[in-house]
């Protein structure tokens, strides 16, 4: 244990000064590439020989359908590919016995399967899911935007509840940018940058791996590495959940939805200062996004992009606990 | 009966000419709107379910009058060729549209018939009748990501109005 803790310091104190001597962008994001790729190669070769499982659907018009599929390689987007072009195109999420799932991670046991839509009678889940893919969209295109000689930290991505109106990513940027106020013009190449990515209609791959292959990937960023420690220590299984999406390898606090060509709408609204943090001058990213099923009318996008600009406060845990049942429950009356 | 210019310079001529004269209108008429008591729901050609839309609306009116009164009974006894359905207009119908004080039937074109002469066809109803909708409902869900947006939006707008004064 002693030797562990040691050890971590050690590393922890050798990626400050790799840090300090800051690798270059694309050389640290082949490496994460790298590692990622390696540990999916690894856990796919954990089922060598085919094996069935049984996949029972649900939902309207599936009730009863019994799908075999392959233990370890079928994916919960494979079991769509077996129905329709409409379940292929419009679901964003699976609910496995329950639990919420990304399309894309493997099925390991025999399990009943929902596909969730963003029209469903109750898509809090997705939208909560919707809202947590844009804000890492939105963190990947902040890595990507700026010259290599900048250094772009990300931090913990706080979870926003739907209503406040506008997702947002917290960012570090280099200490030379400052006194850098964004402009017009930058939110809007962030914009055309975050719906380059849309048009390419990426997967967010994800992939659980243990707190060491996760260190493993983020060594050179210390924050990441204590988000890494945090979020693994707060897990029931002590694993975390990464996510890649074309060559950015992210950490997540739950399930994203299947793909970057679910957003329609996309627009970076407002980047925000929140003072001095640990990691140097924050600022707050924000943006508003519509997925191509829920497509909003021009006056009533102006509406709710000029709300997207006003700093979301983010809500204290118990505050997101107590904001969350009504969510949840049931419309009064059905009009 | 609408108020249009047609009507206007049409010297109060303002029913189509259908059938072979007036009388034999009025019979057809009556056949329909006794088909329309019976099931409701029809289907016929769109002149006929039109003309026809206007004496199912007034029917209804008088109805709502009870059966007590003179004129109504003898208006439904007229209107009706058979008259096991009077009871039916007095008891089912005009307590069903008891809320409502005009637009009782709803009318939806289909499209024209196969055979020889494609004639425009129409469906007329009842509204409350108990078949499915012609059109697909509209489902309103309150939890979708957009509405939920714009709920936030209200509520804030809401606060901002309250706080102001």
């Amino acid at each position: 244990m002693a030797t562990r803790t040691v050890c971590q310091v050690l590393q922890r104190r050798f990626a400050t000064s790799a840090a300090a001597v800051r690798a270059p962008a694309n050389e640290v994001r082949g490496q994460r590439n790298a590692v990622f790729s390696r540990e999916q190669a690894r856990q796919r070769a954990l089922y060598p020989r085919i094996e069935k499982i049984e996949v029972s659907m649900q939902g309207p018009g599936l009730d009863g359908t019994l799908l075999i599929m392959n233990k370890g390689m079928s994916t919960p987007l494979s079991c769509a590919r077996h129905l329709t072009e409409h379940h292929l195109t419009n679901s964003a999420l699976a609910l496995v016995d329950g639990e919420p799932w990304s399309l894309h991670q493997p099925l390991t046991h025999s399990c009943s399967l929902t596909l969730l839509t963003f029209k469903d009678s109750d898509p809090t889940l997705v939208n909560q899911a919707y809202w947590r893919s844009c804000a890492a969209l939105l963190g990947q295109v902040l890595e990507t935007a700026f010259k290599d000689d900048f250094t772009v930290e990300l931090l913990n991505t706080p979870e926003v509840p739907v209503t406040l109106g506008a997702f947002c990513c917290d960012v570090v940027l280099d200490p030379q940018l400052d006194s850098w106020t964004p402009s017009e013009e930058s939110l809007r190449s962030l914009t055309r940058g975050a719906q380059q990515l849309i048009h390419q209609d990426l997967a967010w791959e994800p992939l659980e791996v243990v707190p060491s292959v996760a260190l493993e990937i983020f060594s050179h960023s210390r924050c990441k590495q204590e988000e890494v420690e945090q979020k693994a220590a707060q897990s029931p299984k002590g694993t975390v959940m990464l996510h890649r999406c074309g060559d950015h390898v992210l950490l997540s606090a739950g399930p994203l939805v299947a793909r970057t060509g679910l957003c329609s709408q996309y627009e970076v609204t407002a980047v925000h200062s929140l003072g001095r943090g640990p990691w140097g001058l924050q600022r707050r990213a924000q943006g508003l996004s519509l997925p191509l099923q829920l497509q909003a009318h021009h006056t009533v996008w102006r509406k709710l992009r000029q709300r997207a600009e006003k700093m979301v406060e983010v809500p204290n845990t118990e505050e997101v606990n107590r904001l969350s049942p009504p969510d949840s429950t049931p419309p009064r009356t059905s009009q | 009966m609408r108020l249009t210019l047609q009507m206007l310079i049409s010297h109060g001529r303002v029913a189509r000419k259908m059938g072979m004269g007036p009388q034999s209108r009025i019979n057809m008429l009556r056949n329909i709107l006794t088909g329309l008591v019976r099931h409701e729901r029809i289907e016929t050609t769109a002149a006929r379910a039109d003309e026809v839309r206007f004496y199912a609306e007034k029917i209804i009116d008088y109805a709502k009058k009870g059966d007590t009164d003179e004129k109504a009974m003898k208006m439904a006894s007229f209107w009706l060729t058979e008259k096991d359905l009077v009871p039916k207009l007095f008891k089912v119908l005009a307590p069903r549209f008891e809320t409502q004080t005009n637009g009782y039937t709803r009318m939806a074109r289909i499209p024209n018939r196969q055979n020889l002469d494609r004639a425009k066809m129409a469906v007329l109803e009842y509204k409350g009748n108990p078949f499915p909708p012609l059109y697909p409902v509209k489902k309103e869900n309150e939890l979708t990501l957009i509405n939920q947006l714009l709920k936030g939006y209200r509520e804030e707008r809401a606060q901002q109005l309250a706080a102001k004064p």
